[in-house]
């Protein structure tokens, strides 16, 4: 796809965003709010898989982090304005990210996996056992602040308002992750997954920028998670739990990893397979994981690939000379 | 006092149960370089499996005990042939998202089975009978898990040091290709490792059936324990496996009577702290 095509698929996916509602029934258009978090999720996590090369089995600690720390944030502090409560959710993950971050980046692989996923684990059991705090098994209700802005407030009580709002919010953070990997910073990222090695011999301190993108997708994921929270306008400890690491994960894979595009694909997917299979049997989780597993083995780039694929059959684009087609295709 | 011997002993049978859990995972990652996440599913399978069999008579224990792990056995070698060995040549990460998707259909599959609830397994006969020690009266099924543990590991300690066959798993370690032009079918060796992983867990299910209830959960619950012990003993060392085992169990223990508050967790401070101090784990290799 080339870059200057970009700014006008933005702008035509938004206009196309802005009709909804009076396209929409309010279920599909619960759905898609639903839809545009979980996109944002997937692509903040995408950063660090797809373009990091870095499986982590601890995002969901951030979303979730942030999810509970805004609806905390909302009922002890009354009064708290919108901005803030999003604010603060935003704050602590960055503060999570960070000292997490910091004892993780020596590991790589395996070893970072597996501490992503230790660590989720003793977020996930805080969140159990501080009852006081989180709500326990009960989770936290909340109402929905108004949206103030300077010359009034917006109610956020409708969902057309707060589908508006979440559209340019997430929108715009969506599109400020795809400018991030167009910057330096975001080309390093890329570079480190490919030879790591050659990029310390240039004098680029590896550590430090894992540390930085570690921390900003963990800043994006908890930007997801106050909209979850703030959406749903209830918040559980399912999520902080591993199953939305799982999520996210399916999301992004089922997506495609080595596309921008493909783990927001993944989300639409996710979510309208999830309405579809739970609707038919309450064992959707267990054909998800088939799909999942059946798509590891045989489509590891995931649909994105399969239409890139179909695209260069059908368009003769021109082939990317038999090298992986990550290193090619992920600048989008 | 007579509490510190019985939360010792609490420790010393959690610390077995978590080297048996742990030791079959270290192996196949030492081995392979696969880390397992569908280990814990499969301790869980075979928990669940030695329900099954014991549902009727409580003394058929010594017959699920020698009929789960082979169950096991076999569904980890056909999961190493004809699922990881596919994925094998795309790299780590696909190794470990599909061991990942497996544990997530496992999980999904004892849900449907055996239902969304815990189920409780009783001992019978002398296993469920106590003893007198240390001056306290204390459960014998705890301390023969603790004797189980010990003598898995030995014997796993002999297999590796002392037997020809030893020699071969520690040199296909360092350097598989040499090995596989040595004439030693390292595919089949692989295979024989993960399956012997498999049969591991799924013994060290069938102990943990009647010692903790047995529940879908249960497997999240010891991996994420399983990979404190491998983080904290250092990634492929069956002797770290062995110290932070201990140090894990009786850390859980004691955390229980000592800071109820902070005993969750105190394991995953511990974590940090190795991480901090010998990010390597204390018998990794640098």
């Amino acid at each position: 796809m080339k870059r200057k095509s970009v700014p006008l698929i933005i702008i035509a996916l938004f206009a196309a965003g802005v009709l909804m509602p009076t396209l929409l029934k309010q279920y599909y258009l619960n759905m898609l709010t639903e839809i545009l978090i979980f996109s944002l999720y997937a692509v903040s996590y995408n950063l660090l898989l797809g373009y990091a090369g870095l499986l982590s089995f601890g995002h969901a600690m951030f979303f979730g982090l942030a999810a509970f720390s805004t609806a905390v944030a909302i009922i002890h502090i009354p009064g708290l304005a919108l901005w803030n409560a999003i604010l603060i959710g935003v704050a602590t993950t960055v503060l999570a990210g960070f000292i997490i971050g910091s004892l993780l980046l020596r590991h790589k692989g395996s070893y970072f996996a597996l501490l992503t996923l230790a660590f989720n684990s003793l977020f996930y059991a805080v969140a159990t056992k501080w009852h006081s705090v989180t709500g326990g098994d009960d989770g936290l209700s909340i109402k929905r602040p108004a949206l103030e802005m300077g010359f009034g407030s917006v109610s956020l009580a409708s969902l057309t308002n707060f589908y508006y709002l979440t559209l340019i919010i997430v929108g715009a953070a969506i599109v400020f992750c795809w400018y991030f990997t167009h910057t330096a910073m975001g080309k390093t990222v890329l570079l480190m997954r490919e030879n790591e090695e050659r990029m310390k011999f240039l004098g680029y301190n590896t550590n430090i920028s894992r540390l930085i993108l570690f921390t900003f997708t963990g800043a994006v994921a908890g930007l997801a998670g106050s909209f979850y929270t703030l959406h749903f306008q209830f918040v559980s400890i399912s999520a902080i739990s591993v199953d939305m690491t799982t999520a996210v994960l399916l999301m992004a894979f089922v997506g495609g990893t080595k596309t921008f595009w493909g783990p927001i694909l993944g989300a639409f997917v996710y979510i309208l397979l999830q309405g579809y299979l739970s609707d038919l049997t309450d064992r959707w989780p267990l054909f998800m994981g088939l799909i999942f597993v059946f798509m590891v083995l045989f489509i590891p780039g995931g649909l994105s690939e399969v239409i890139m694929n179909v695209r260069q059959r059908l368009f003769g684009k021109k082939e990317n000379n038999g090298k992986s087609a990550a290193a090619e295709e992920v600048p989008l | 006092m007579n509490d510190v011997p019985v939360f010792f002993l609490h420790g010393l049978a959690y610390a077995g149960l978590l080297f048996l859990v742990s030791a079959g995972l270290t192996l196949v990652f030492g081995m392979m370089n696969v880390l397992n996440f569908a280990h814990a599913a499969m301790y869980m399978l075979g928990a669940y499996f030695s329900y099954s069999i014991m549902m009727r008579s409580t003394g058929r224990f010594w017959l699920s005990l020698m009929v789960c792990p082979v169950i096991l056995f076999i569904i980890g070698a056909l999961i190493e042939r004809f699922l990881l060995r596919r994925v094998h040549k795309f790299g780590h990460v696909q190794e470990l998202l599909l061991t990942f998707g497996l544990a997530y259909i496992i999980t999904e599959l004892v849900k449907w089975f055996w239902g969304n609830y815990p189920l409780a397994v009783n001992i019978g006969g002398t296993l469920g009978s106590t003893i007198p020690i240390f001056g306290i009266t204390y459960p014998v099924y705890r301390i023969f898990i603790f004797l189980c543990a010990v003598f898995v590991g030995t014997v796993m300690a002999l297999i590796l040091y002392k037997t020809r066959l030893g020699i071969i798993l520690r040199a296909a370690v360092n350097d598989s290709e040499m090995v596989n032009t040595l004439g030693v079918n390292v595919p089949l060796v692989f295979m024989g490792v993960f399956a012997f992983g498999a049969a591991l867990s799924g013994f060290a299910g069938v102990i943990a059936g009647p010692l903790l209830s047995t529940f879908p959960g249960m497997a999240q619950e010891i991996l994420i324990d399983a990979f404190v012990v491998i983080v904290v003993g250092g990634f492929g060392s069956l002797g770290g496996a062995v110290v932070a085992s201990l140090l894990i169990g009786e850390l859980q223990s004691f955390g229980v009577l000592l800071f109820p508050k902070l005993s969750i967790a105190l394991v995953y401070l511990l974590m940090a702290v190795v991480l901090i101090i010998k990010p390597s784990g204390l018998f990794g290799e640098e």
